[in-house]
């Protein structure tokens, strides 16, 4: 490979004579180059032995295209390789075999949030799926409840904008004395807080909710998620918090919730998202009846 | 956005094979929600005949009740009036565990469990309904 | 958005309600099911044992505290399913009216027949 070739021959000449023992630059080099070989090796004789293929069923649509303008599926046979995901399998297809094939994605490590996909009948980040835990022909399509711009590509502006409306920002606005002191968090809190920071904002949560998908207003799992990071958070003043339940509270907020428990089985980050949002109703409650 | 693409409902009903427990729950607990609203209406409607009955004649009440008693048709209509009843109280006692945050991880189990015990007293109580006085 | 937050409503008093009335239905539906279809039995039912039943205050009491609790319980939770469905504006407030409505007619209806049942009459 072109990039590795220069350095070489700087180390070899300043270091020559010093001593013959490699960097732990070098020794990485060696290491994953022999674990490039062993991969490739792994995958032309995986190809070789069974040449198997994964046939995937995937959405196609296009407004500005004549042929594309009807929805319709498209077959692709992908050739199978271990520890091959969805997302893997979609971008050969795409580099492979029509390269209009359109679809986000950008971390491929579930860190971005931007594959999520209706795969199989669920929803599922596709970077974090594996091939091998799926039925075949895999299905994959847009976000159900949301528009389809192109092939897999759904619009979000209307999950950003429920996002937006709780206010998805620290608002305290007590700061301890001293230029250097920190906004200190207990560790319980964080504790409590921790799995409602996870959301990465991809939308799985939304297009599962039925009720999302009737009332168009209601904040959605991952909105009240996000509420409920903050609420619960005690570095925020009471008077915050109070109009953070505001929010929650009204028409469209967490009375919506049927506790169907959609949302929490397809959430890529395991967020108890149900769990989160009773609590929230209960606290509503509770702050209602202290002022009756 | 004029252009895009909206799929319609078919992703809800059409998709009934891919839904899960608590989507299972919830369209259950709504259809037996409404038969018990529905069935508190009828039955009230029934029971008026009591108004006659108290003014002058007993055999108002006692015949309407004891003629739809006999019907076969009635006691069938009835199991499946407890069924109803007995999931939606199993059900919504499940649902209230939810609300108070209890058992959360088991609600799938709990929405099984529900329909099993329905299913079971249901079969047991098929003699009671069944028993005494049908035509 | 920010108009979004100006619809406070509370809510959360009739999701309470819907929650309180439950866990009495509980109670109190298992009661009737059990005295009407196991204790005693439907078909056996004359105009004198529901006479003698209701005459007993406490019994009339729970009767019309279960009719009264199944029609919020019920209608409530149809306003609820509704409202879910996305019904908004005039065709709301019509179910939120029509509803309410239903209910009162339900529950005067009821203590009306309890009444009769238990000798007391009023027309
Ligand atoms: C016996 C005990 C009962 C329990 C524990 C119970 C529990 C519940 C709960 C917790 C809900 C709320 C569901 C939600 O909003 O998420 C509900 C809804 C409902 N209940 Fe009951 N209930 C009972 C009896 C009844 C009776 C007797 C009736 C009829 C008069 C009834 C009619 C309804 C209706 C119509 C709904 C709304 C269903 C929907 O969402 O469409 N329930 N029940
Ligand atoms: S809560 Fe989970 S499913 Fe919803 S947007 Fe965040 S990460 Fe995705
Ligand atoms: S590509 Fe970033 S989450 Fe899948």
């Amino acid at each position: 490979m072109s990039t590795e070739q220069d350095e070489p021959t700087a180390e070899t000449t300043t270091d020559a004579d010093e001593a013959p023992a490699q960097t732990p630059g070098d020794r990485r080099r060696e290491e994953k180059q022999a674990r490039m070989q062993v991969t490739e090796r792994e995958r032309a004789e995986a190809a070789a032995a069974a040449d198997e293929t994964v046939q995937l069923k995937v959405f196609r649509f296009d407004p500005e295209v004549p042929e594309k303008e009807e929805p319709r599926f498209d077959d692709f046979h992908v050739p199978y390789v271990q520890g091959m995901t969805v997302l893997d399998a979609l971008i050969y297809a795409r580099d492979e075999f029509d390269s209009s094939l359109t679809f986000r994605h950008s971390c491929r490590q579930a860190v971005c949030g931007s594959d999520a996909l209706f795969i199989n009948g669920s929803q599922r980040l596709a970077c974090k799926t594996q091939l091998s835990a799926l039925d075949a022909p895999v299905r994959v399509e847009p976000l159900p409840h949301q528009d389809v711009v192109k092939d897999l590509v759904v619009d979000m502006e209307h999950f950003y904008d429920q996002m937006e409306a709780v206010e998805p920002y620290m608002q305290s606005e007590e700061f301890p004395e001293g230029e250097l002191e920190e906004q200190r968090q207990s560790p319980e809190n964080r504790e409590k807080i921790k799995m409602s920071t996870r959301c990465i904002w991809c939308g799985a949560c939304m297009s599962s909710c039925n009720i999302a998908a009737g009332d168009n207003e209601y904040l959605g799992p991952a909105a009240i998620n996000k509420a409920y990071r903050f609420a619960m958070d005690e570095r925020e003043e009471d008077d915050i918090k109070e109009h953070r339940m505001r929010i929650m509270e009204q028409e469209h907020g967490v009375w919506r919730c049927q506790t169907q428990f959609s949302c929490t089985e397809v959430c890529p980050k395991d967020i108890p998202l149900t769990e989160h949002i009773q609590e929230l109703k209960r606290e509503a409650v509770k702050s209602n009846l202290k002022f009756w | 956005m004029s252009q895009s693409y909206d799929r319609g409902l078919i992703e809800d009903f059409g998709r009934w094979r891919e839904f899960s427990a608590g989507m299972w729950a919830w369209i259950l607990h709504k259809f037996t929600g409404w038969v018990l609203i529905g069935y508190l209406f009828m039955h009230i409607a029934v029971l008026s005949t009591a108004i006659d009955a108290a003014s002058g004649d007993p055999a108002t009440y006692t015949d309407t009740i004891q003629g739809l008693e006999s019907l076969l048709v009635v006691r069938v209509l009835e199991i499946g009036l407890l069924a109803t009843a007995v999931f939606h109280i199993l059900n919504g006692v499940r649902l209230l565990m939810v609300d108070l945050g209890v058992g959360l991880e088991a609600q799938d189990k709990s929405f099984y469990a529900s329909l099993v015990v329905t299913g079971g007293i249901v079969v047991a109580s098929v003699p009671t309904f069944l028993g005494g006085g049908v035509v | 958005m920010a108009e979004r937050y100006s619809s406070f409503e509370p809510n959360g008093a009739t999701w309470l309600l819907q929650r309180i009335t439950a866990a009495l239905l509980v109670v109190l539906l298992a009661f009737h099911f059990f005295q009407l279809h196991f204790l005693n039995h439907a078909y056996e039912v004359t105009f004198a044992d529901t006479q003698a039943r209701m005459e007993d205050p406490a019994y009339f009491a729970t009767m019309v505290l279960f009719l009264v609790a199944a029609a919020f319980h019920g209608l409530n939770g149809i306003y609820n399913a509704l409202v879910n469905q996305g019904i908004e504006g005039t065709r709301k407030t019509i179910a939120k009216y029509g509803l309410t409505l239903a209910g009162i007619v339900l529950v005067a209806q009821g203590i009306r027949v309890a009444m009769a049942m238990a000798g007391v009459t009023i027309s």
